[in-house]
């Protein structure tokens, strides 16, 4: 334990926070109970979901063919898109935490710039670089590649807004290892791969961990950029969220059902990460 | 030396412990973007004042509404009217779940007539029908007929199952199976080319006029609407289903009377004559 702590050097510039919780006492009158407003708010809704439902009758929604193929196709690109996320984005996040970068600021923007796009408008940008008249995706249509419509658009789509998060995360969790270790082992004859892989990642660990966590929550959440690049198609295209779009057209028990699916998913991945960093002492 | 480390076991404090993934400025402007998208969601909510008339409309109104909609302000200028466009059966959900509208004009007397049923809307009045047509993109010359939609390697996009202009697309697509013309399984070929289905008629008529579908099942007004991106297939009259708009108050509508005058102007000379310059036929 001892010897990991001193590998993660202190968090930088965090000045007023390192202080210790205040006491109650100490508190503004009135801060304690407004601090309980927001919770509420967040567990109402989340609450009234399956009260809006029966066990029963979820179950019966939930096993039906097309729930259970939103919620594989949902699985499926949203795993791939984390692990596309984290390949491409971990050498990025590194490079951006070691690397005096030139033009580093305005690569950190256009990295967090998908937070705030509004996805439908990620969604008709990707449809103008990849669709058919697209700047890319003219020529691969021409080299018989068609993007739009298909599963690998919702992976696309999954990726553009979900990687931010990781990178950020990761690039958090890099600057916390101090280059004296990474030093240390290549002294010791450690090949950069080796030294990156058994010193540096390891001690990132909890922070790229929270980083995965994260922007598979956000590709699972994702709906607007999905529903414009790559359209709403039962077993191809059709996410859990598209489902419940569809679904709240016609059908509001099922579209109950798959919310209620979806809450517990995204729950107990929330719940089994913190488990995982706790049973490890690793804060999350 | 701050102990970042958590004792084991203790994740309350592993929970608050100092070190965090976030950087302090990335949650303040985390915390900045989550006040202006909540900002943004109430916006809407906000009452203005007593008269403004709230109609939701079918999507493939949009723009016939929206000139009614300003005749209809210029002859009532203490009156302001505001449009919520969407596909049918969304508006539909949204008013039996408690939503504040005035009256509802459906692309489909079935929904109408289901509020109705319901006691949430007032008696329905037909007031316009459409046609439906096959569209596809001005450059895109693969489908010429409606026997190309079930072409081999054509994409075609629908309006979902639940969207009026989807239900019409699907009976269409089978009474032309019925009639012998297009050859066994017709519909079930036009299916599998079928790339989405999307939740209301203008998003059709969106992935057609971007050019990333080959063809979409629209009504004809959408199709003018579009004007020179798409092209318009006609679906013969034998084969098309009839298409029928239907508008009924709401029950519980803030502003009845502004809405009856809303409805009677929608029926009247000027409402028509609005339609059909839209090529909306009227009864």
């Amino acid at each position: 334990m001892s010897d990991r702590d001193a590998a993660r050097r202190p968090p930088p510039s965090r000045s007023p926070s390192v202080r210790a919780p205040a006491a109650r006492r100490d508190m503004p009158p009135g801060v304690g109970a407004l601090a309980y407003v927001l919770p509420v708010y967040i567990a109402l809704p989340l609450l009234a979901l399956p009260f809006a439902t029966t066990p029963r009758a979820l179950a019966e929604h939930l096993v039906s063919a097309a729930a259970l193929r939103a919620l594989w196709l949902s699985l499926a690109t949203t795993v791939a898109a984390t692990a596309i996320t984290a390949v491409l984005g971990a050498p990025l996040a590194y490079v951006l935490a070691r690397r005096p970068v030139r033009g580093r600021a305005a690569i950190d923007t256009l990295v967090d710039l998908p937070i705030t796009i509004p996805p439908v408008v990620a969604g008709v940008a990707l449809l103008l670089v990849f669709g058919r008249h697209g700047l890319l995706g003219r020529s691969f249509e021409l080299a018989g590649i068609h993007v739009p419509f298909t599963t690998a658009a919702v992976v696309m789509a999954q990726v553009f807004v979900a990687s931010p998060f990781f990178v950020k995360a990761a690039r958090a969790g890099f600057e916390t290892v101090a280059p004296g270790l990474e030093d240390a082992a290549r002294t010791l004859g450690a090949s950069p791969w080796r030294v990156f892989w058994t010193v540096t990642v390891p001690l990132a660990r909890p922070a790229l961990a929270a980083g995965i966590v994260l922007a598979w929550a956000r590709a699972l959440s994702e709906f607007g950029a999905t529903m414009m690049f790559a359209g709403n198609l039962p077993g191809r295209t059709q996410t859990l969220t598209l489902a419940v779009m569809s679904a709240m057209e016609s059908d509001t028990d099922t579209a109950v059902a798959l919310s209620v699916l979806s809450i517990a998913i995204a729950a107990g991945a929330l719940v089994g990460a913190r488990r995982f960093a706790c049973s490890r002492g690793l804060p999350f | 030396m701050s102990a970042p480390l958590a004792p084991p076991g203790r994740c309350a404090h592993a929970a608050a412990s100092p070190v965090r993934v976030r950087p302090p400025r990335a949650l303040a402007r985390a915390a900045l973007a989550a006040a202006s998208a909540l900002a943004l969601a109430a916006a809407p909510a906000g009452c203005r004042d007593g008269s403004t008339l709230r109609v939701f409309a079918a999507s493939s109104l949009t723009e016939s509404f929206t000139e009614i909609g300003r005749d209809f302000e210029s002859a009532h200028p203490d009156v302001t009217v505001e449009f919520v466009f969407a596909g049918s059966q969304t508006l539909k959900t949204q008013i039996e779940h408690g939503a504040r509208a005035d009256f509802f004009a459906s692309a489909d007397t079935a929904l109408t007539a289901a509020l109705h049923r319901a006691g949430l809307l007032e008696t329905p009045r037909r007031f316009a029908q459409n046609a439906l047509v096959i569209v596809a993109p001005h450059d895109e010359m693969r489908i010429r007929e409606p026997a190309d939609l079930a072409a081999p390697g054509v994409s075609v996009v629908l309006a979902g199952p639940g969207v009026p202009a989807g239900r019409y697309a699907s009976d269409a697509l089978g009474r032309m199976e019925a009639s012998g013309r297009f050859g066994d399984g017709f519909a079930a070929r036009v299916r599998a080319n079928v790339v989405s289905e999307e939740p209301n008629v203008r998003a059709v008529l969106a992935k057609v006029a971007l050019g990333e579908a080959d063809a979409g099942i629209v009504y004809l007004t959408d199709a003018a609407a579009a004007g020179a991106k798409v092209r318009t297939i006609t679906i013969p009259r034998d084969w098309a289903v009839a298409t029928e708009y239907a508008v009924g108050i709401c029950r519980r509508a803030p502003h009845p009377s502004a809405a009856r005058a809303f409805v009677d102007h929608l029926l009247g000379p000027e409402g028509r004559a609005r339609l059909l310059e839209h090529r909306f036929e009227v009864p």
